[in-house]
């Protein structure tokens, strides 16, 4: 155990503190402009401790608000209480997917289930003890990590992390997932500001430059309130969101050591049974987004080549680093899947793991009301056709992979957005964070690609979108309410709610996916028109 | 709306009806909302009449089986129970020992169940809370503690998964008549059911002390059978086994006793009547305009008139019965059946003017009574439960001293409650095959929810029309101004000017937090100890001008002023607010229709009225004058404590108004969780009175938010 958390924790945090690369643009600094930065960046931090903050009080009024036990929050995948149930097992030396309780990693089980002992037990004492073990054995693993990478920073935080409570853990997570998403979105913004530049299009570049895409698309993310939502809720998905996040910031920026906890965090994502067809869909993603992030900014080289010359296909990448990174997969994948073997060797073995996480999220045996369309179909599909309509579905996510990669292939990251968002429309078990992600990330990338921020300037209707969104996700509780609790309502009612939604999230998808390309197709005009007045 | 818009672009045939509609936005919005008002008029000519929609429950199939024999029984209870009244001192512990006894002696399984009446009280998180959260608090009062007595008869032919509930309130203290015959009705039916072979429910009855309100002990009874408690109990046991001084007393348990779900439950109570006949009142909403299933008032009206000869009456509003408007009115819709006959005579529209005006007066207080979310009797308890219950009042012509006349009183009301509890026997699943959602305009006859959306539907349907036509106007009138500028150089701005939204978003988004803050407000003006109910609400008003101060000073300022036209603004924020409002109406018509119908009809012609005042006062023409007036007047009108005042001025007169009534009213409806306390937080009006004048209003989407919540607990 102690090599599991040795391993794998101090990957994380090394990935995550390690100082931002110089991402500080060089441009001609005025000092006004610096002046503004400052005081951009202080209020951030301000808006960031005060989501923190937000967070840490809902979170002491657990008794008050039920969000765990809600169905938006808490699905069986990413449930804390069946993950508590999970460990409970394991430590009664049972399997702990015995009874169809726990669906998720076992690897998660050990990071996770040491902090809900509370929950459970509500014995302070009895928890401290093992709270104490448990964390000394932890803040062992890390000094004697940090010592040898001489990261004297991650002890603190990882002081403060074990120092209080699990609940705290999540708030974390949502708020590394936010600075990660600020990263990449500097990052991104940085590339395409130079690629503007190299196309002569200043003003554009000069515009980009002033939205600080990044910081809005973290603010974004952490006070979105479905992001709060499954925060207090206490589910696991904060730590999904971060896993993915930091997966696309690894592939971004392209650093060794963070391809390789993208690598890492990638094989998580499959353990942790990120949704249907996980495997080949993430792996996909990463291939491209590793392939984009390869060289400093091969978004916008690609961007340029295609802008240049549209006959050529922007085939500049080399093969090195998509090898590079299919032999740190798999040396990772094999990796976790050995510590996984390690963790549940004693009861039930690899079988057993994969049938209940992956084998559970595939055939989607649960058919408990959430806030997916999968459930009620096959609630009322009969049983010999089920297999049929599980292939079906689960190929609808499969075909889109191919085209949208051949349409989408010069914004990799955007493509990205693209694919969580399908995959979050059509998961088995979506939870309000998960599912609703996709307005999460299409906001957070939005910002990110500050380009599609332009773009966005045509999406006209984005104020009915936008209240939409907020009408259905309000009205879908009140179903929720008038089903199961008033009884004056039944299940096709709540039903109607998640197809609604689902309906705005592809419009959602298909109006940003028009909006992008119609940038696109605006960029490329320009940049004709442009040598031809030079000329003249 | 996003549809029409979608379509805009490309011009077919519905893309221009879209245009058309938004183009002619006020014409299409005066339409409606007429149309809307029209519609919630016309209700009472609509109602269709009740029918029995289970077929399962064949009420009146079998003949009663109730005799003298059950009736003379119960004499004896009431005797002795009346006895006891007259020497008061002692009578608490005896009438339960009493009431024990006798259940027993029929060979019922009885126990005493201890509760303490919880205080209504206020908490701010108590709309998000869980079920559960009611026991913990239960340990606060000590002291004051009630005892119902509940007694279960096992049904030979059932297996104990399913009961029908019994409640009679009785307080053992100052008890009357009244209520020991409400005992003895229940006695007499209870005695024969110990006998009756087809019993396939076990019945319970629930002898609800009613000292400290009806409502309560049912509540509290409800939710220990719903919560195992184990460790509470024990406790309780220990504490009160001494209680009882009679030998009998001492032997009946306080733990809970529990039978199987139940089906449906009948609380029975006995009132003075004045009237000329006997008459029998039945009381069916529940908390937030929760109503039981349409079939159990279906089998009891059925069986009360023309089993019993009973006359079924439900509230009315009384002070409507002799208004003149609606008299005028009635006359107006039955020469108006009239002459659609005369076009049809298969359309029924027909109603006589006087059946208007009771189905009108009976309409009103359903929605009144709906609206306020307050239950009108201890039956609310059961629907929060899922429970099907209604309260049953019976009233006599004459006193109830003569025996005879008591004794046909009893058989009549027993053989009714026998018969409903037959019926309800009869069912195998859970009432669900008639409606429960309607609006009761006479005993027989109700306004089902397909009906009465259509009218609430077209009084809202102005609003998203509206919202889109404004939108509509400031993207066409932004691209304009925006072309003058230097329209390269200017990416950016165009990029905020589509974006602008958000701002005004924003803005709604701090008024509705800035409305749940003042809603949250009370709770902590309650914990002021001795005040009065006017300093109360002094205290609340002021305080939440001092928030509304510090939220600006907060939250608005900074940003108000960056983006964007001024011109185009208010028409922007102004649709936000609209979408809002339409979210939250839709939201609240799916929780509590009649608080979203009058919600609807104060707030809608706000909404759709509001403009800035300042524009107004500078266009200084008649029409903007007559605006301004209009907006003013609605405004104030929709405010609450201004609505409450003139609702209640006009039914009652405008002498004696205090301000603490607002106050005292304010705290009533806390206490029962209200949906339309949340109403009260709209009061946001001139949020934006320094610069835009935009009268803004609110809540209604937040209290839907918080009502789901709070409907768990």
């Amino acid at each position: 155990m102690v090599a599991v958390f040795k391993w794998l924790l101090p990957s994380v945090v090394l990935s995550l503190l390690e100082p931002r690369p110089n991402i500080c643009p060089k441009m001609e600094t005025k000092k006004e402009e610096k002046k503004s930065k400052i005081k951009q960046t202080s209020s951030f931090w301000v808006w960031v401790t005060a989501s923190v903050i937000f967070r840490l009080i809902l979170i002491y009024f657990p008794k008050n608000l039920n969000f765990s036990s809600r169905p938006e929050v808490a699905t069986p995948v990413t449930s804390i209480r069946r993950l508590a149930e999970g460990y409970w097992l394991k430590q009664s030396s049972m399997s702990p997917y015995a009874g169809s309780m726990y669906h998720g990693s076992p690897l998660l089980l050990s990071l996770i289930g040491p902090l809900t002992v509370k929950r459970i037990e509500g014995q302070p004492n009895h928890l401290l003890c093992r709270k104490i073990k448990f964390y000394s054995i932890l803040s062992l693993a890390v000094t004697i990590f940090s010592q040898q990478s001489g990261f004297v920073m991650h002890l603190k935080v990882f002081d403060s992390i074990l120092g209080t409570a699990g609940s705290l853990l999540f708030s974390l997570a949502d708020v590394v997932s936010a600075m990660l998403i600020r990263a990449t979105g500097q990052t991104l913004q940085m590339s395409s500001c130079l690629s503007l530049k190299s196309l002569d299009l200043v003003e554009l570049s000069k515009n980009s430059e002033m939205l600080s895409s990044g910081d809005i698309a973290a603010l974004v993310y952490l006070w979105n309130p479905f992001t709060i939502v499954a925060c207090v809720g206490l589910s696991t998905s904060p730590i999904e969101n971060l896993v993915v996040i930091l997966s696309l910031y690894g592939a971004c920026t392209s650093k060794k050591l963070k391809a390789l906890s993208g690598t890492w965090v990638l094989n998580l994502i499959l353990l942790l049974g990120n949704g249907p067809d996980a495997p080949p869909r993430k792996l996909f993603l990463q291939r491209r987004c590793s392939k984009g992030g390869k060289n400093p900014s091969s978004d916008s080289s690609c961007q340029e080549e295609e802008l240049f010359n549209q006959s050529k296909l922007p085939i500049t990448f080399s093969w090195k680093p998509v090898i590079h990174f299919l032999f740190w997969a798999s040396i990772w994948s094999v990796y976790v899947l050995v510590l996984c073997g390690i963790s549940v060797k004693q009861n039930g073995g690899m079988l057993e793991m994969f049938k209940s996480t992956y084998g559970f999220i595939l055939t989607v045996e649960d058919l408990s009301p959430n806030i997916g369309v999968l459930w009620y179909f096959f609630a009322e599909v009969f049983e010999f056709f089920r297999n049929f309509f599980l292939i079906v579905f689960h190929m609808n996510i499969l075909v889109m992979i191919l085209p949208l990669a051949i349409r989408l292939n010069h914004r990799p990251c955007f493509l990205a957005f693209v694919y969580i968002a399908i995959s979050s429309m059509l998961k088995s078990y979506p939870s309000v964070s998960s599912r609703l992600s996709a307005q999460i990330y299409i906001l957070a990338w939005s910002g990110i690609l500050n380009i599609v921020f332009h773009a966005y300037a045509d999406l006209q209707f984005s104020f009915f979108l936008f209240w939409g969104c907020v009408g259905v996700s309000l009205l879908s509780p009140v179903m929720h309410n008038l089903w199961i609790w008033r009884g004056t309502g039944n299940a096709n009612f709540y039903y109607a709610t998640a197809m609604a939604f689902a309906c705005f999230q592809i419009v959602l998808v298909v109006e940003s996916v028009s909006a992008i390309l119609n940038y696109d197709r605006k960029l490329r005009k320009l940049f004709v028109t442009k040598p031809v007045d030079g000329k003249s | 709306m996003a549809e029409t818009e979608v379509s805009k672009k490309r011009k077919r045939p519905i893309v221009r009806l879209a245009v058309l509609l938004l183009s002619h936005s006020v014409l299409v919005s005066v339409i409606c909302c007429t149309a809307g008002v029209f519609g919630l008029l016309l209700l009472p000519v609509l109602a269709k009449n009740t029918y029995i929609s289970e077929n399962a429950l064949m009420p009146g199939s079998a003949s009663s089986m109730l005799s003298n024999q059950e009736v003379s029984e119960a004499n004896k209870l009431i005797k002795e129970l009346n006895n006891l009244h007259s020497n008061p001192l002692g009578a608490t512990t005896e009438s339960h020992g009493i009431i024990a006894k006798y259940m027993s002696n029929l060979g019922a399984q009885v126990n005493n169940h201890k509760f303490h009446p919880q205080l209504n009280q206020f908490h701010p998180l108590h709309f998000f809370s869980g079920p559960d959260s009611g026991v913990m608090q239960e340990n606060s009062t000590r002291s004051l503690y009630g005892i119902n007595t509940v007694g279960i008869i096992r049904a030979p032919r059932g297996d104990g998964k399913e009961a029908i509930v019994l409640v009679t309130p009785y307080n053992a203290v100052k008890g009357g008549v009244r209520e020991t015959l409400s005992l003895g009705i229940a006695y007499s039916v209870f005695s024969l059911l110990t006998r009756v072979t087809w019993l396939a429910k076990d019945i319970i009855w629930l002898v609800a002390d009613s000292q400290y309100g009806e409502y309560a002990p049912v509540a509290a009874w409800l939710r220990d059978y719903h919560t195992p408690a184990f460790s509470n109990l024990d406790s309780l046991n220990t504490e009160t086994c001494h209680v009882g001084n009679n030998n009998f007393e001492s032997k009946i348990s306080y733990g809970i006793r529990r039978s199987g779900t139940m089906a449906a439950a009948l609380v029975l109570g006995v009132a003075y009547g004045n009237e000329n006949e006997d008459t029998l009142g039945i009381y069916a909403e529940a908390s937030n305009g929760q109503m039981p299933n349409l079939d159990l008032i279906n089998i009891v009206h059925y069986l009360a008139v023309h089993r019993q000869g009973l006359r079924v009456k439900v509230e009315q509003f009384h002070w409507l019965l002799n208004s003149k408007w609606v008299k005028s009115l009635g006359e107006v819709f039955e020469s108006l059946g009239k002459m659609v006959k005369t076009l049809n005579p298969d359309w029924k529209l027909g109603i006589s003017a006087a059946d208007y005006v009771e189905g009108a007066a009976t309409l009103a207080s359903s929605l009144y009574h709906q609206a306020l979310g307050v239950p009108t009797g201890p039956h609310g308890a059961f629907r929060d439960y899922q429970v099907d219950a209604i309260t049953l009042e019976f009233s006599l012509r004459i006193s109830f001293d003569r025996l005879d006349r008591r004794n046909d009183f009893l058989l009549h009301g027993g053989r009714l409650i026998e018969g409903v509890i037959r019926s309800v026997n009869n069912l195998l699943e859970k009432f669900h095959q008639s409606f429960f959602l309607y609006l009761l305009t006479s005993p027989s006859k109700f306004v089902s929810v397909g009906v009465y959306m259509i009218a609430f539907a077209l009084l809202v349907a102005p609003l998203p029309v509206v919202a889109a036509s404004l939108y509509a106007k400031t993207l066409d009138l932004n691209p304009t101004s925006e072309k003058d500028k230097s329209a390269t150089s200017n990416e950016l701005g165009s990029v905020l000017q589509s974006w602008k939204w958000l701002n005004s978003v924003k803005t709604v988004f701090v008024v509705h937090f800035w409305g749940a803050t003042v809603s949250l407000l009370p709770y902590f003006i309650s914990q002021i100890p001795d005040s009065d109910p006017t300093t109360n609400f002094s205290v609340w008003i002021l305080l939440s001008i001092l928030s509304l101060e510090i939220l600006r000073w907060i939250l608005v300022s900074p940003s108000s002023h960056i983006y964007g036209l001024p011109q185009g603004e208010w028409a922007i924020l102004k649709s936000a607010t609209i979408s809002s409002f339409f979210i939250g109406l839709g939201l609240m018509s799916v929780i509590n229709f009649a608080t979203a119908e009058i919600g609807a009809l104060l707030m809608v012609p706000m909404a759709l009225m509001a403009h800035p005042l300042k524009l107004d006062v500078r266009g200084q023409s008649l029409r903007s004058i007559l605006r301004m007036i209009c907006n003013l007047v609605l405004g104030v009108i929709s405010f609450p404590p201004a609505t409450f005042f003139v609702f209640k001025g006009v039914i009652e007169g405008f002498s004696g108004i205090k301000a603490g009534d607002f106050w005292n009213w304010v705290e009533s409806l806390w206490a029962w969780n209200s949906a339309t306390y949340l109403y009260i937080e709209y009061g946001n009006i001139d949020r934006l009175s320094s610069d835009k004048r935009e009268s803004n209003k609110d809540a209604p989407l937040l209290s839907c938010g918080m009502l789901l919540l709070k409907e768990f607990a």
